[in-house]
């Protein structure tokens, strides 16, 4: 770790104007974390135009804390309404609720601030200390390495997806497709424009973000706008954890922030599956696994300390690789790209500050968001109750005036308009989104390894299986690929034994 | 069928048809001069592997006819009319910034107006709420964006 380097990114943030960006990004993550529908996706989608005549490191700045606040704020609506502010706090409303409901509320949420905060320490540990060897190490990769990579995590990111694998396949490889029209990469002779002068470019990645994530969540939301929450009554009762807390919850809490930081760093696996392994896991290893759903105190902390640490792994090989460890990272890769900068093992190289103030601001953040959230939750819990019908319109307008202001022009409004409602299209038939914007991502980079990789084999695909890298992805890609039909054959020999 | 099958299917074939399109244009695409692959083969497989999971997806929600309890059914009845409220209301807006009809702020004061106030039902005292909503947001982000962001609005 470069000491040096990181004290002073550290010491860049804390200047007046970054640490105001730092300040302004964790609270605004914050809240729209503990507004039920509104997702840290979107709010960094929305802030990414407004990042275009920012000095990059001050971007960075803002993106990384407006991620590391929304994946916290989503444990407010969690306990006190049993409904995740954020996907990744689902696994917190199984006990967050029930103990806020029994007169506890302070209780639940100290718990889950804490508990994300410590996750979110371990996990930056990690982060400060793996990720530039790891860079070193993927300095190393060849064209063949770096597709099968790409390739397999596209097959992990669909096979732990909600729903089917197929369906997982489908959103990660139509978000592949839909970023091939424009300039071809090897030639540079335009390709699938369908003769369309406005598709020579391609489609820039910010509408389709702003689309499939926010737009499409908006009608979703639009669709619920007559569920009424139930109120629970806020009390800040209870909130620090005291050091018997933290002698009983020790084991629990560094377990769990351990497993949210490696499902962190594997490709494009996001918060919500890192939760549901810690809370797993705690359940399975404690010595009350009956209290579990009832308002267990291991449970609020387990989920809320690996949802914390993924962001922090997550960000892992985006550094070090320039794969995205979450759908969030595949914006801020997106953000690098705005801004100018390759993502990818060389970045330590060429903007070292750049990846230096991630990690300082990743730690920042997580302190701030601890502060924040402690001495004033019980404000922000007011949020959940603001009515949907005057905030979804508003945020439209953010929408639309998201896209325009890339281009200035109305054809990214009309591009997001039609991902919106192919967005929410797709999640009413359960397709994933995560997985399309991922693709959408790598698709560029996936191809262009595959091309330059046969230009210097002249054709010859041989390399993917006589590596040793390229086929070990090529076969971890196989086994996920076959993993359901294994499973069941696995599950239908268990049930005729039985 | 349930509501989410007839969704999966109708999907998945719009998918296929999507696939179809960017088929049918990567077929024309001529083979690579100085490298192996060409433009071609790559959107070509990526759309052919979309086909058959799509066709999979399709084979599986018409094989297995779910019947749904009493409480899905319930669970399923959103508030359509809001959906369609907000989404025809966006499409207008946005011919309308189009088409430049009127300065940014006027359009987006009317929008939010109209959008908010159909969604509250149109109850009489949601009126004045939603109209002191609307004209801060709608001239606050025209100032917002055109003086402090400098991005040239539709205006």
């Amino acid at each position: 770790m470069d000491v040096e380097l990181l004290f002073a990114a550290a010491s860049q943030i804390l200047n007046p104007w970054p640490f105001f960006l730092l300040f302004i990004g964790t609270s605004l993550g914050i809240l729209v974390g503990a507004i039920p529908g509104m997702t840290g996706a979107m709010l960094i989608a929305l802030t990414l135009p407004l990042t275009f005549y920012m000095d990059p490191f001050n971007a960075i700045v803002l993106l990384v804390a407006m991620y590391v606040g929304a994946i916290s704020g989503g444990l407010i609506t969690a306990t006190l309404l049993r409904m995740p502010g954020t996907p990744a706090a689902v696994m917190t409303t199984f006990d967050g609720y029930p103990m806020a409901r029994s007169g506890k509320p302070g209780r639940a949420l100290g718990l889950g601030i804490t508990a994300s905060f410590i996750g979110g320490l371990i996990a930056w540990i990690t982060l400060a200390t793996i990720t530039k060897p790891l860079s070193i190490f993927a300095t190393k990769f060849g064209p063949f390495e770096y597709f099968t990579l790409i390739m397999m995590a596209m097959v992990l990111i669909a096979s732990v997806s909600e729903g089917s694998l197929a369906k997982g396949l489908i959103s990660g490889l139509l978000g592949m497709l839909i970023s091939m029209p424009g300039v071809d990469p090897a030639t540079g002779m335009p390709r699938l424009t369908f003769d369309w002068y406005m598709l020579n470019g391609g489609l820039k990645l910010l509408p389709v973000l702003i689309g499939v994530f926010a737009v499409s969540q908006i009608i979703k939301d639009a669709l619920d706008i007559g569920q009424v929450p139930e109120r629970i009554a806020m009390s800040s009762k209870g909130m620090l954890m005291s050091a018997k807390d933290f002698m009983a919850q020790g084991v629990n809490l560094i377990r769990s922030s351990l497993i949210g930081t490696w499902v962190g760093i594997l490709p494009g696996i996001g918060a919500s599956i890192g939760s549901v392994i810690a809370y797993t896991a705690a359940k399975n290893m404690s010595k009350t696994p009956e209290k579990f759903g009832t308002g267990s105190e291991e449970g609020i902390v387990a989920s809320e300390a690996a949802n914390n640490a993924t962001v922090g792994g997550a960000l892992i090989p985006l550094i070090a690789m320039g794969i995205p460890g979450s759908v969030i990272d595949a914006i801020l890769i997106g953000a690098l790209m705005i801004h100018s900068i390759q993502p990818g093992p060389t970045l330590f190289l060429t903007n070292a500050d750049i990846v230096w103030g991630m990690i300082a601001a990743c730690l920042l953040a997580n302190v701030l968001m601890w502060l924040l959230m402690t001495s004033s939750v019980k404000y922000i819990a007011g949020l959940m109750y603001l009515p949907r019908s005057f905030v979804l319109p508003i945020v439209m307008v953010f929408c639309v005036i998201g896209s325009f202001a890339l281009n200035n022009t109305m054809f990214d409004v009309w591009v997001m308009l039609i991902f919106g409602v192919m967005g929410f299209l797709m999640e009413c038939a359960k397709i994933p989104l995560g997985p399309f914007v991922i693709g959408f991502v790598l698709a560029p980079l996936a191809e262009e390894k595959l091309r330059s990789g046969l230009m210097m084999t002249a054709g010859d695909f041989s390399p993917i299986f006589t590596r040793p890298l390229p086929l070990f992805f090529t076969i971890l890609a196989v086994i996920l690929l076959l993993w359901p039909i294994i499973g069941d054959w696995m599950r239908k020999r268990r049930a005729s034994r039985k | 069928m349930n509501l989410l099958q007839r969704f999966e299917v109708w999907v998945s074939l719009l998918v296929i048809l999507i696939c179809l399109v960017f088929l049918w244009e990567s077929w024309d695409l001529p083979p690579g001069s100085f490298e192996p692959l060409g433009s071609g083969p790559v959107p070509q497989a990526t759309a052919f592997i979309v086909i058959l999971c799509a066709g999979l997806v399709i084979f599986n929600a018409l094989r297995k006819p779910v019947q749904l309890s009493g409480d899905e059914e319930i669970k399923e009845r959103p508030s359509i009319s809001a959906g369609l409220i907000i989404s025809l209301a966006t499409v207008i807006y946005s011919l309308m910034l189009h088409f430049r009809l009127m300065p940014f702020a006027w359009m987006t004061t009317l929008f939010l107006i109209i959008t908010i106030w159909s969604l509250e039902k149109f109850e009489k005292k949601k009126f004045l709420p939603a109209l002191i909503t609307a004209i801060v947001i709608g001239f606050a982000s025209e100032y917002l964006f055109t003086e402090v962001f400098i991005v040239d609005l539709p205006t």
